[in-house]
């Protein structure tokens, strides 16, 4: 768990976080967004004491993080940034080992850790524990970054843009190979992200920033519904927020039972997202869907006007 | 393969023409009865009759021959034939010695002469060029290199009348002397300046006031013309010499290694202290900023991280100063620093070139050779270019 109480920092004059306070829980996925120097990566290198805050108090577990020793705090803490910060000079397999050499674990120990991350992130040992850094992809190099962010299995991870610099095909499978870590790892991740597409599909926590300020945080669904003001909603994409909503929910949700009406020819998976099932609508020219399950059996149906969130359905 | 679809390689076919013109047009030597008269010229064709002369371009027409339609075979083979030339180059000397010096004259000697110099360039130029085409790594380099200065060495008893080596052989202790003085001084010089250049550096990045000192008296130390530099620091080290035991005591004088040394040690400073500089402050921050991150102490970012991505860049530094070091000791041996440049400054006084020679042509065979091995050590370590040639 991780806490800032009314945390600031100062860079000589400039204040560029301004008494913040935020509770992120254990196993939560809080994202940071906000617009350009507004302090979101300042605040995250005040948890790792890359940056020493000026005023306010940051707990890990419970203990102000200045009790800690710099390195030993750093090293129970994943850190990922954009530009990946692998070491040119070192092959991928040090790379990721390095936290745990750090840490003084055996040879024998740290060689199956790397093999076993470069396996986790889909880096085939044989095929790239011997590369450099400059001989990968992007998405290649920041699949690395994370193992090693992950070697020594740190309970927390701090990642600053971490596909920032990825194409959007990659950036997206990278996104869903977080994902798919996270539920079975269950770390507790703050990820700032300038993305907001990203921020929604990833999020458990949504905290928007301006300013050095904290505007307004809750979960996407909240923030979409009720922005608090016209910044954070023009953040969130104006009037395009109706359509990233439809990205959060999903079909099974809003299905209504099987009628007696003859079923519709054109389908859609019950853990689709509404905006699939919008599309599907669309390309049909149907208002009306059959929700299926796994096994193509008709579960229940989807119309639009159910779908858009009407009150009634007549 | 009966369409061949390789186009002749200019270069190599460029280098033959000139060497076969500078064969036919100038003169390979000279001769001379002594030490004193200057020679005159002795072209091939005058050695060895034209018919002699034309038949030894046999080796080049080979050369022009194989470059006209290169494939991997032919290169190979020319390779092999311009290093048998080029080895055998000091053999053309000795026959033509044989020939044309009196016996009876023991006094006679041989010059090189213009064709010489162009045959032995443009032939190492070709061994250049094939070494790349065939893409023969630098082990490979420096192994045609050891070849050729072996040749050349079994070749010296044949050479008795050429005026170098007469030189030679006149001075040979005072000559391995000389070398030693030479290379003690430069390896003193770069490195002192190695150390205390890194020193200054880490002072410089420490603190801005130092930087901007530091890079200001550097300069202007570079401004300063070599001899000036060796006058200026003669009459203070002279003083401290005569008024301070220990400094006497230590060998110190006006004159001699120590002004050398100490002018030496500054105008290397500059180019190591501007590198290592340069080097450990352009460090990609995002790799610095990660391994703090990661819990790295200040020990193990400096020792692990900053310090080897340098590196290349420092070492680029060493070798520009190494070889920068080299040529002005030749000018320090007019303070009696010794080293090479002592038979430079003798020739020139006896108007003799080939004790000049004597002198310069060590110092350039030792620019070469440090310029080559710490390219070959920076490229090493860097990791894009050292695993890059391999993958
Ligand atoms: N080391 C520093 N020294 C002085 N000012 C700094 C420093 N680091 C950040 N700042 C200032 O603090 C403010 C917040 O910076 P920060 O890097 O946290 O922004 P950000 O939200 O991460 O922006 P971006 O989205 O562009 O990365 C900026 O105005 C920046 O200029
Ligand atoms: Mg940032």
């Amino acid at each position: 768990m991780i806490e800032l109480i009314e945390v600031t920092k100062r860079f000589g004059r400039e204040t560029a976080v301004d008494a913040i306070s935020l509770r992120i829980e254990r196993g939560e996925l809080c994202a940071l967004v906000g617009t350009s120097g507004c302090g979101k990566s300042t605040t995250l290198r005040m948890i790792n004491r890359l940056i020493e805050h000026s005023e306010g108090e940051v707990h890990l577990e419970g203990r102000q993080v200045r009790e800690f020793d710099e390195q030993v705090l750093r090293r129970r803490i994943g850190y990922v940034i954009q530009s990946t910060g692998l070491f040119p000079h070192w092959t991928v397999a040090r790379n990721i080992g390095l936290v745990p050499r750090l840490l003084k674990w055996p040879r024998a120990k740290v060689e199956a850790r790397v093999e076993e991350l470069m396996t986790l992130l889909g880096l085939p040992q044989e095929q790239f524990a011997g590369k450099y850094p400059h001989q990968l992809s992007g998405g290649q190099a920041q699949r690395v970054g994370v193992a090693r962010a992950l070697a020594a299995d740190p309970d927390i991870l701090l990642m600053d843009e971490p596909f920032g610099a990825l194409d959007p095909i990659t950036r997206e499978s990278l996104q869903l190979e977080l994902r798919d870590l996270q539920s079975r790892l269950h770390k507790t991740i703050v990820f700032v992200t300038h993305d907001m597409d990203e921020a929604l599909a990833l999020a458990d926590r949504l905290v928007v920033m301006r300013a050095g300020r904290i505007v307004q945080q809750g979960t996407p669904l909240e923030l979409l519904r009720d922005p608090v003001d016209d910044f954070v909603a023009s953040l969130l994409g104006g009037n395009d927020r109706g359509l990233k909503e439809t990205t959060l929910l999903r079909v099974g949700e809003r299905m209504q039972p099987l009628s007696p009406r003859l079923l519709p020819q054109a389908r859609v998976h019950r853990d689709a997202t509404l905006r699939q099932a919008l599309a599907v609508m669309f390309r049909e020219h149907a208002d009306r869907l059959a929700v299926v399950d796994d096994d193509e059996m008709a579960v229940g149906e989807l119309s639009l006007r159910r779908l858009v969130g009407a009150r009634r359905d007549e | 393969m009966h369409r061949d679809v390789s186009t002749p390689n200019r270069v190599l076919l460029a280098l033959t023409l000139v060497a076969v013109a500078a064969w036919l047009l100038l003169p390979l030597a000279s001769l001379a009865p002594n030490r004193i008269v200057p020679g005159t010229p002795l072209h091939a064709h005058e050695a060895f009759g034209w018919a002699g002369a034309l038949a030894a371009l046999t080796g080049l027409f080979g050369l022009a021959a194989l470059a006209w339609r290169p494939s991997a075979r032919r290169l190979w083979l020319a390779l092999a034939l311009a290093m048998l030339l080029l080895m055998g180059l000091p053999a053309w000397l000795a026959l033509a010695a044989a020939l044309t010096i009196d016996p009876s004259q023991p006094q006679a000697r041989m010059g090189l002469g213009a064709a010489f110099w162009l045959l032995l360039f443009c032939l190492a130029l070709m061994v250049i060029e094939l070494r790349s085409r065939l893409a023969l790594g630098a082990v490979a380099g420096w192994l045609l290199g050891a070849l050729v200065l072996a040749a050349w060495w079994l070749a010296t008893p044949w050479l008795e009348p050429l005026a170098l080596w007469r030189e030679y052989q006149g001075r040979s202790d005072q000559f391995a002397g000389a070398v030693v003085d030479h290379l003690l001084l430069v390896g003193g010089a770069v490195g002192a300046s190695l150390v205390l250049g890194t020193g200054i550096a880490l002072a410089m990045r420490r603190h801005t006031g130092v930087e901007r000192i530091g890079f200001t008296v550097l300069n202007f130390l570079q401004t300063i013309p070599s001899l000036a530099l060796f006058g200026l620091l003669l009459a203070p080290l002279a003083w401290l010499s005569a008024n301070v035991g220990w400094v006497h005591a230590l060998g110190i004088r006006g004159i001699g290694w120590a002004p050398a040394f100490l002018a030496l040690l500054g105008y290397s400073l500059l180019p190591m202290v501007r590198n290592t500089f340069v080097a450990l402050s352009g460090v990609d921050p995002g790799v610095l900023e990660s391994a703090r991150g990661m819990g790295m102490s200040r020990g193990q970012v400096f020792w692990q991280v900053r310090l080897p991505l340098a590196l290349p860049v420092v070492l680029e530094g060493v070798r520009i100063t190494t070889v920068q070091a080299i040529g002005l000791t030749a000018v320090a041996a007019l303070i009696g620093a010794g080293g090479l440049g002592t038979f430079i400054f003798q020739g020139l006084g006896q108007a003799a070139m080939d004790l000049v020679l004597l002198g310069a042509l060590p110092i350039l065979a030792m620019a070469l050779a440090a310029d080559s091995l710490l390219g070959a050590l920076t490229r090493r370590l860097d990791p894009r270019l050292a695993s890059g040639a391999s993958a």
